[in-house]
This record gives structure tokens, C-alpha cells and sequence, in this order.
């Protein structure tokens, strides 16, 4: 850096080295970007991705509330009436969720007589 | 080839190492004609609707279910496996998903399967025999949460190994439940150490879970030993088997 005089001083960019041993120790979101997945490039070309937030997201809508058409009926593995889960009891953090209205399948929008 | 029930080591999901083949060729060609928003009638495939998000493959669900409590033979072998059905786009898979109950839910001994269309979920199917597994062992009470995050990463097409994935598994079985996903080529480790990496990410699993990789020939060779000790004269004599 010349002696000359300057209106600033420049410093170097501060950084931060952590040693890491595992894969393990990784964050979470290392290397993610907001949104899509871990990598930059999709290898092999262009490929439709989702996140899983996307994914949820659409879950509630319109198109995607009503029976499948020929869904085979099992008992206790389908069902005609649309099942959620009480999210709570999963531990999961979904910002659909509405606070005080449970949006149960009992509440029985689509029930049908089977 | 006489079918075993596993009791010895009943392991595995996807556990069709019983020589069971194919789904009845009439009952699979019925079940692939639903879930059509466009018609394309002669080809009996689906495609995403109008103003729906497409998924990179279609994907067919798969119920199957063992009956608890008897011995497996070759004619008693309860094992079904039954298309559910197959969706193209997000919207089609919820309308599926919102409609089976959770693997946490399901009774005795069962499965649920997820395969890319063309895919039967078994080791047979060319897709699949020179394949292997990730199996993730979890207690009870897990494999819900489990089982949906594996499906959206794999149906939002997070694992990023090309064509490798063939489907995943959850299972059901008496004090755990099991996860795997199954892609097609056991050797490639490039391709099984990223799809390790990917479901760690994903899948929130506790602490010290194992994950296991199994190459289905591995399987096939156990159950091709079992089948060779049962069927010696020494074992039979024994009249073990009813």
C-alpha cells in the first residue's frame, strides 16, 4: 500500500476460516440457495426442481383437493375424504397453517358417502 | 421358487425378493388408465393438467401389505402389490397424497411404494437389478414426517443424480418402520454417496440414525441361501415347515 496520500485506507476483506472434520458438521443451508437446491447447476441439463416449501405450498390448492379419479378404495389405506395431518403433532412449521381454524378432513367438506 | 417369510431378518422394505413378479397383467393395465386431466387415450398415460406444475418423471403409488401371522409358502404368500395410481404434476400428487393415509396410520405389515412410471418396486424390474438401497430404520412415530420429506425431495428432484433414482419405500413393520430410497446402479458410488448427503439434508433424521446401503443382488443372495438351507434334506426332516 503506497504511503501516498488517500482519501480512504483499504483493508483487507475480513474473513473467517472454520475447520471442519465431517459432512456432518455442516450448516444446514450450507451451499443452498434461497429456495432451490444445493447446487448452482443442474448436472445433466435443465431439470425441473422443486423445494419442498413449493411443494406444500401447493397442497391447498383448488385442483389438488378432490379424489384422484379410479383411486382404488383401501380401507385404512385411502380414503375419498381429504386427510391432513394435525401438523402440530409432526413438529413441522408450515405457514399455512391458520391459527384458531384447524383445516381438519373431519370437518368434512368433501365427505362422501362411500 | 418357494417364498419365505424373513421372520429370521425381516429387514427389509421392498422386501419382494419373494418370487412374486408382476402385478397380474390385466389388474395393471385397468389401474394405469386413471388420473387423466388430458385424454391421451391410446398411450394411457398421464400428463399435467391445464395450469398445473409438472414433475421431471411421472410416478406411480403402490400399496402392498403381508398378512400377519402366517408362515409364508409359495401359494399362501399373502404379499399384493396394487397400483394406487400415477400423477405427472404437483397438484395430481397431492390430490393422492391427500388421500392415503400416513404411514404412521397403516396397520401390520405394509408399504408403501413410490416409483418413477415404468418402474415396478421390485428388484426384477430391469431398473432395479443391478441396483441397491439407502435404508433408514426409524422408531415408531417417525416415518410419517420421513416419509413425506423423502418424496417431496425426491419428487422436487433434490438428490441431483441424473436418472439414478428408481423410487422409495416406507415400511411398516411391527416395533419400527423403514425408509429407502432405491436408485439404479449399486456401484456408482458418486451417485449413492450423493444421494447419502441428500437425505441426511432433507430428511431432519435424529441424531445417531444409521443409514444402510444394500445392493439388491446382496438380497437376492441371502434369500437364495435361506432358500438353499430350507429345501436340504437335513432341514426338512426337521418338519418345520407345515
Amino acid at each position: 500500500m503506497s504511503t501516498s496520500r488517500q482519501l480512504s485506507e483499504s483493508r483487507a476483506i475480513p474473513t473467517k476460516t472454520v475447520l471442519i472434520n465431517d459432512t456432518t458438521q455442516l450448516p444446514h443451508d450450507y451451499c443452498t440457495t434461497p429456495g432451490g437446491t444445493l447446487f448452482s447447476t443442474t448436472p445433466g441439463g435443465t431439470r425441473i426442481i422443486y423445494d419442498r416449501k413449493f411443494l406444500l405450498d401447493r397442497r391447498n390448492s383448488p385442483i389438488a383437493q378432490t379424489p384422484p379419479a379410479h383411486l382404488p378404495v383401501i380401507p385404512g389405506v385411502t380414503s375419498l375424504n381429504v386427510l391432513t395431518e394435525n401438523r402440530k403433532n409432526e413438529a413441522n412449521n408450515h405457514v399455512n397453517n391458520h391459527d384458531g381454524k384447524p383445516t381438519t378432513g373431519d370437518d368434512a367438506q368433501f365427505e362422501m358417502d362411500i | 421358487c418357494i417364498s419365505l417369510d424373513c421372520s429370521l431378518k425381516d429387514d427389509d422394505s421392498g422386501d419382494h425378493d419373494q418370487d412374486q413378479g408382476s402385478p397380474k397383467d390385466g389388474e395393471k393395465e385397468k389401474n394405469e388408465d386413471e388420473e387423466k386431466e388430458q385424454n391421451t387415450s391410446k398411450k394411457k398415460m398421464v400428463v399435467p393438467g391445464a395450469g398445473e406444475h409438472p414433475l421431471q418423471y411421472n410416478y406411480t403409488f403402490w400399496y402392498s401389505r403381508r398378512t400377519p401371522g402366517r408362515p409364508a409358502s409359495t401359494q399362501s404368500y399373502e404379499q399384493n402389490i396394487k397400483q394406487i395410481g400415477s400423477f405427472a404434476s404437483v397438484e395430481q400428487f397431492w390430490r393422492f397424497y391427500s388421500h392415503m393415509i400416513r404411514p404412521g396410520d397403516l396397520t401390520g405389515h405394509s408399504d408403501f411404494h413410490l416409483f418413477k412410471e415404468g418402474i415396478k418396486p421390485m428388484w426384477e424390474d430391469d431398473a432395479n437389478k443391478m441396483g441397491g438401497k439407502w435404508i433408514i430404520r426409524l422408531r415408531k412415530g417417525l416415518a410419517s414426517r420421513c416419509w413425506e420429506n423423502l418424496i417431496l425431495a425426491m419428487l422436487g428432484e433434490q438428490f441431483m443424480v441424473g436418472e439414478e433414482i428408481c423410487g422409495a419405500v416406507v415400511s411398516v413393520r411391527f416395533q419400527e418402520d423403514i425408509i429407502s430410497i432405491w436408485n439404479k446402479t449399486a456401484s456408482d458410488q458418486g451417485t449413492t454417496a450423493r444421494i447419502r448427503d441428500t437425505l441426511r439434508r432433507v430428511l431432519n433424521l435424529p441424531p445417531n440414525t444409521i443409514m444402510e446401503y444394500k445392493t439388491h443382488t446382496d438380497s437376492i443372495k441371502y434369500v437364495c441361501l435361506l432358500l438353499f438351507l430350507f429345501s436340504s434334506p437335513a432341514f426338512l426332516s426337521l418338519q418345520l415347515i407345515p
